[in-house]
């Protein structure tokens, strides 16, 4: 059973449009989230929480319809949204005293091992934490009600790289028994190299891709070589950059025999993402 | 709903309330419009909602695992909790202030029960402008305030004026002598306690129903919100 299942998922703004979003994540695996700024990455976890109104669409967590069962889904789900940013005045002791009621799964230990972990003081009020520990008390919070669901709307934001890769190191050691998933939206492509087991990449409002991150790579190849290569075919290129000795771009794998006499090597996920934004005539599915 | 009772008492009850509450003590003042007293705990009210915008205290809210009917519910009982805390103040008051005044308010309606209907009514007005307009765009908070405060202001002016126009006139017109010698007098007879408590009975019915049709029309609107 996939432990989340978002399907056709629409909300309507004026000047955007969230469009038929689905994806689906099984138990046991880390989904990166991507896309542009504005692509509709928040706009797509909002609304799955129904912290937005939704237009259309259904989400399913751990086979329970969300908005059927809000309160019984939400329990199951640990949500960051960045930095805390909430209470200012008031001590994290306090704020963890509110949240832990709502939990009946509130793992203390847990708690006290994040806390300890992320060099987190009790005591201290929230407008008194930097940005990057905001991040983690939120992170905290999220971590210790035995969720199974992890959503985290760019959790590295903020931190620095030690404590970046440290939070890696958390999500990879939270999925290791195979019951738990973790959906997490970053701008820091690198981090989802280092752990992520899908990639879903939002353009515009949709879905273009969502996949495992090996098929999503060899579904592509970058390509460099003179101008005259360019020319002749440019119409097979995905999106490219020209300089004085000739080009840098992306083809998909697909079309690597028209670029045979060019150097051809693996696509990294983050140019991938480069290419394909300046890639505005195309708007179809990328797989 | 009781942890969100709890989330609200130990995040959300700003300092101004507990000191707004003594200002059920104007009830001591010889001659006044004594229906203002009430509108501080309006002023309450604004004050919580108002900090829970800066302290996005919805969103934090809308998180944990309750439906957003809940979150809605749970802030109007709150409301509840603040106007009935100063409802029950105001009634000791009443007699304090009948033993410190025991002529009566010239300058507007006397302690009594039906002061505590009209203070109810007043509390009703409050809620049906002010609640769904902060749902509505909680960000106009100020701008909903002023014109749930002009509301209440246009109740205390009605009720006052009713009140002193029955004072002055319960010699010429019989229906004023009824207002002023059962209604707008601290009770001393039978037929003033029925009356007071009969009055208050439809006040509280106001308050009941009137807060709960608010109630339902904040979920409507915060269902539709996008946080």
């Amino acid at each position: 059973m996939q432990l989340l299942d978002v399907r056709d998922l629409e909300k309507r703004y004026p000047t955007f449009t969230l469009d038929k979003v689905s994806f689906s994540l099984e138990p046991g695996y880390i989904m990166g989230f991507i896309g542009r700024n504005g692509a509709g990455k928040t706009t797509t976890m909002k609304a799955m929480l129904n912290l937005i109104h939704r237009d259309g669409g259904e989400v399913f967590v751990n086979g329970k319809s969300f908005f059927e069962n809000e309160r019984a889904c939400k329990g199951e789900i640990g949500f960051v949204m960045g930095e805390f940013d909430c209470y200012r005045n008031a001590t994290l002791r306090t704020i963890t005293d509110v949240t832990r009621r709502f939990y009946p799964d509130w793992d203390e230990a847990a708690y006290e091992k994040y806390l300890s972990r992320f060099a987190l003081e009790e005591g201290k009020k929230v407008k008194e934490l930097s940005a990057g520990m905001r991040v983690k008390y939120a992170l905290a919070l999220a971590l210790s009600h035995s969720a199974k669901l992890l959503i985290l709307d760019e959790p590295t934001s903020g931190l620095d790289p030690v404590s970046r890769d440290d939070l890696l190191d958390v999500f990879r050691g939270l999925i290791e028994d195979g019951s738990r998933s973790i959906l997490f939206s970053t701008h820091i492509i690198s981090d989802l190299e280092k752990c992520a087991d899908y990639i879903t990449y939002i353009k515009g409002g949709k879905i273009l891709a969502s996949t495992d991150v090996l098929s999503f790579r060899e579904g592509y190849r970058l390509v460099s070589g003179d101008r005259e290569h360019l020319e002749v075919r440019r119409s097979k290129l995905i999106g490219c950059k020209e300089h004085a000795f000739g080009f840098t771009g992306l083809i998909r794998a697909k079309d690597e025999a028209a670029f045979a006499s060019c150097k051809v090597a693996p696509a990294d996920l983050e140019s991938i993402m480069i290419y394909h934004e300046q890639e505005d005539s195309h708007e179809t599915s990328v797989l | 709903m009781k942890h969100l009772f709890y989330k609200e008492l130990k995040l959300c009850l700003p300092l101004q309330v507990p000191l707004f509450f003594l200002f059920a003590a104007m009830l001591f003042i010889p001659a006044y419009p004594y229906l203002v007293a009430c509108f501080f705990t309006c002023n309450s009210i604004f004050y919580t909602y108002n900090q829970s915008v800066g302290n996005n205290d919805l969103l934090f809210t809308a998180l944990l695992p309750v439906s957003k009917k809940q979150v809605i519910q749970s802030r109007v009982r709150f409301t509840v909790l603040i106007q009935m805390v100063m409802f029950l103040l105001l009634i000791p008051m009443i007699f304090v202030n009948h033993k410190l005044v025991p002529q009566g308010n010239p300058a507007g309606t006397d302690a009594s029960l039906t002061f505590l209907a009209a203070a109810l009514v007043l509390f009703t007005i409050f809620n049906a402008v002010f609640i769904p307009a902060f749902y509505r765009d909680e960000t106009k908070s100020g701008k909903n305030f002023l014109i749930s405060t002009i509301a209440v202001f246009v109740w205390i002016i009605l009720w006052e004026g009713f009140m002193i126009t029955a004072s002055a006139a319960k010699g010429s017109v019989p229906f004023f002598r009824w207002v002023a010698e059962n209604l707008d007098v601290f009770p001393a007879t039978d037929t003033a306690w029925r009356t007071q408590f009969a009055a208050l009975a439809i006040g509280a019915l106001v308050y009941g129903v009137g807060t709960w049709l608010v109630s339902r029309k904040a979920v409507r609107i915060f269902e539709r919100v996008d946080l």
